[in-house]
């Protein structure tokens, strides 16, 4: 009795296994095959000046879905009552504003990039202190710290575009070291440390337990609070980190930073399907955040309308979500 | 031949004076040292773009203006036996910027760019200019565009604003939308009304000016012109709305006649036709728009790219006649821009 119990539990964690790799090696082999594709069919696609100009731009909502990717990582992955940090993006808006609004007064880019990283952080410590201290569910939470931001915002910027230009701000943009634009650079030199701090260092590990296993990190005498707490501050962090390459980028502070949440939601629930494991990684992520910034610079050169990227974006996070789901339920 | 009466109003609506003979109906600029759209707007004899590819980044489309130009433009470099790479940055400047860098590496044969704010995309146009790729732009002023096609928002701003001080009697209060001073065409606009004010000073812009808004643009001015009426609920203690485009004051109409303020009058710029047929109802707020001709303007860039790819001169400058419409011509000047 119990011997075909435990064969048709081995048969199903198969199955889940089975069903894991096809959906890993899947989205690799759709990434390579929209590789292949585009550079077969579209001119300049795999230009080195094309090719690295992708990764730079895809730099500002990689370097958000990082911190979300944290955040989702110590919170846990069920999306209703997991991590998740919808305030990232009215956090870059905000502190997006600081910055310029501080280079307009005329202060330095010293005083202005301290005083944006405070302001992430800020945010960052307001979510911290609604979910861990007062206990409110991430999503509303976050949700309600956004609307603050989005507000403050408002107040700096009066919804209007404010420009900042300066020497620093200027060499974000400019191409560096080995051709590579420098925004490039930025964006590979976070991932890979975030990625040996977050998969490589004991506390990360202990930050992966506390996501998946809270009760059995709580009980192996882990500050789980303080661990959860963490995440946040990281997120409002990368959240100013992103603002300053935002700055840079559009030459100041736009309006209208808000629409960067959905891309930053989608990138951090694809990066799931990169992983081994099907769980949110700081790798899978970085995957996910190029494989969308190649799927709207292939449309853009076969010269296909951009609106069927958002189309293709949100039938890839329907299938992504769609194919995880199952597997999880198998799981349980 | 429509063009040809409009063209004709926009002379005798702006320019007035008869000096300039027929050749000069085409432009306005002809009279004040700039180059006329040279024949923009026959295209017969517009050279071909056969084989040539032409990238058309726009800000956004969700205006009947900035549709209205790009469609114009993607149909005339079809016309013109071209490909026209079509890009929409959907109102967001993260993706428009992306659009541009994108357009470096594509090297297409020229690039033209429809609107913008200009701080955001000039470093990216100067880029484009240092790859070698010809530059053309709508409604963006720029020292690094081959040819600036547009209306002429110098005469617009002024011309609207005259007419705001003359159906006030030169006195009363106005408020002002000034949310988008950074899109140059918007600042001419402005700065056009500060200079009419200067010499009345009794119709006085009311403090704090308005931040218009996009996306919700109907609504959010709805809602603040709403307010405004209410801080101030005599009759008389407001006379006039302005912003710098129309949209704005559709919803600064309708939040008047829902107040029963009647005695408000709207201004604005571009000339959609949901405000065009509101100036025209005697009864509506809406009193003046300045109504341009978009798809002219879009039509008349990509000319001028066939023209320059051709080795022929091309202007800096191509200037396309609007109209200023009101309760008194509204009727006419619908039929005129092909609405209605």
């Amino acid at each position: 009795m119990s011997m075909v119990v435990e064969q048709a539990g081995g048969e199903r964690a198969d199955l889940r296994r089975l069903g894991t790799l096809a959906l890993r090696a899947g989205s690799l082999l759709a990434f390579v095959a929209v590789l292949v594709f585009f550079s077969a069919t579209a001119p300049f696609f795999l230009s080195f000046f094309n090719f690295t100009n992708v990764i730079a731009q895809s730099a500002i909502l990689a370097i958000l879905a990082f911190g979300m990717t944290v955040v989702i990582i110590g919170g846990g992955g069920n999306v209703v009552t997991g991590g998740i940090d919808l305030s990232v993006a009215a956090n870059l808006g905000l502190c997006a504003a600081v910055y310029a609004s501080l280079i307009q007064a005329g202060q330095g880019d010293a005083v202005a990039i301290l005083a944006t990283l405070l302001t992430g952080l800020t945010v960052g410590a307001t979510n911290a202190f609604a979910v861990v201290a007062v206990g409110i569910l991430p999503l509303l939470a976050t949700l309600a710290v956004m609307n603050v931001a989005a507000g403050l915002e408002l107040v700096l910027t009066e919804n209007t575009v404010l420009s900042a230009s300066t020497p620093f701000l200027m060499a974000i943009n400019n191409i560096g070291p080995l051709g590579v634009p420098n925004l490039a650079w930025i964006l590979l030199v976070v991932a890979v440390a975030l990625i040996l701090l977050v998969q490589f260092t004991p506390m990360g590990l202990r930050l992966q337990a506390v996501g998946e296993h809270r009760e059995a990190a709580r009980a192996a005498g882990l500050p789980v609070a303080r661990y959860v707490a963490a995440t946040y501050l990281v997120s409002g962090l990368f959240a100013a980190l992103g603002a300053i390459l935002s700055v840079a980028y559009l030459s100041g502070s736009s309006t209208g930073s808000a629409e960067l949440l959905l891309g930053v939601v989608v990138t951090a629930l694809l990066g799931v399907v990169f992983s081994r494991r099907l769980v949110p990684t700081v790798g899978g992520t970085l995957l996910a955040a190029l494989f969308i910034g190649f799927l709207g610079n292939g449309f853009q050169l076969l010269n296909i309308s951009s609106y069927w990227v958002s189309g293709v974006q949100g039938a890839l996070i329907l299938l992504v979500v769609a194919a995880t789901s199952v597997l999880r339920r198998k799981e349980s | 031949m429509d063009r040809f009466k409009l063209l004709e109003l926009g002379r005798r609506g702006l320019l007035g004076g008869g000096a300039l003979a027929a050749a000069g109906l085409l432009g306005l600029g002809g009279g004040r040292g700039l180059v006329r759209p040279a024949a923009a707007a026959e295209g017969d004899d517009v050279p071909s773009l056969e084989g040539k590819t032409i990238a058309i980044s726009i800000v956004g489309t969700d205006h009947h203006w900035d549709l209205e130009a790009y469609k114009a433009q993607i149909a005339e470099v079809e016309r013109l036996g071209g490909t026209a790479v079509g890009l929409d940055a959907g109102r967001n400047d993260q993706k428009l910027v992306a659009q541009l860098q994108t357009v470096i590496g594509q090297k297409p044969d020229a690039v033209v760019q429809t609107l913008g704010t200009l701080s955001v995309i000039e470093p990216w146009l100067i880029r484009i200019k240092e790859a070698g790729i010809p530059l053309f732009t709508v409604d963006v002023p720029t020292p690094h565009s081959i040819n600036n096609t547009t209306s002429d928002n110098f005469m617009i701003g002024s011309s609207l604003a005259l007419q705001l001080v003359s159906d006030l009697g030169g006195k009363g209060n106005v408020v002002v939308f000034n949310g988008f001073y950074g899109v140059p065409v918007c600042a001419i606009r402005y700065d056009q009304l500060k200079a009419v004010l200067k010499y009345f000073p009794d119709v006085k812009i009311l403090e704090p000016e308005l931040r218009d808004v996009i996306p919700n643009t109907v609504q959010d001015a709805y809602t603040q012109i709403t307010a405004v009426l209410n801080k101030y609920p005599e009759k008389g203690s407001v006379n006039a709305v302005w912003s710098a485009w129309d949209v704005p004051q559709l919803g600064a109409t309708q939040a008047i006649a829902a107040a029963g303020r009647n005695e408000v009058r709207t201004y604005g710029v571009d000339g959609s036709p949901e405000v065009v047929e509101l100036v025209k109802d005697p009864d509506s707020p809406a009193a003046a728009v300045a109504a341009q001709q978009p798809a002219a303007i879009g039509k008349a860039s990509i000319q001028n790219i066939a023209r320059h790819l051709a080795g022929q001169p091309v202007p800096s400058f191509t200037f396309l006649p609007s109209i200023l419409v009101t309760k008194a011509n509204a009727a006419e000047a619908q039929k005129q821009l092909g609405q209605g």
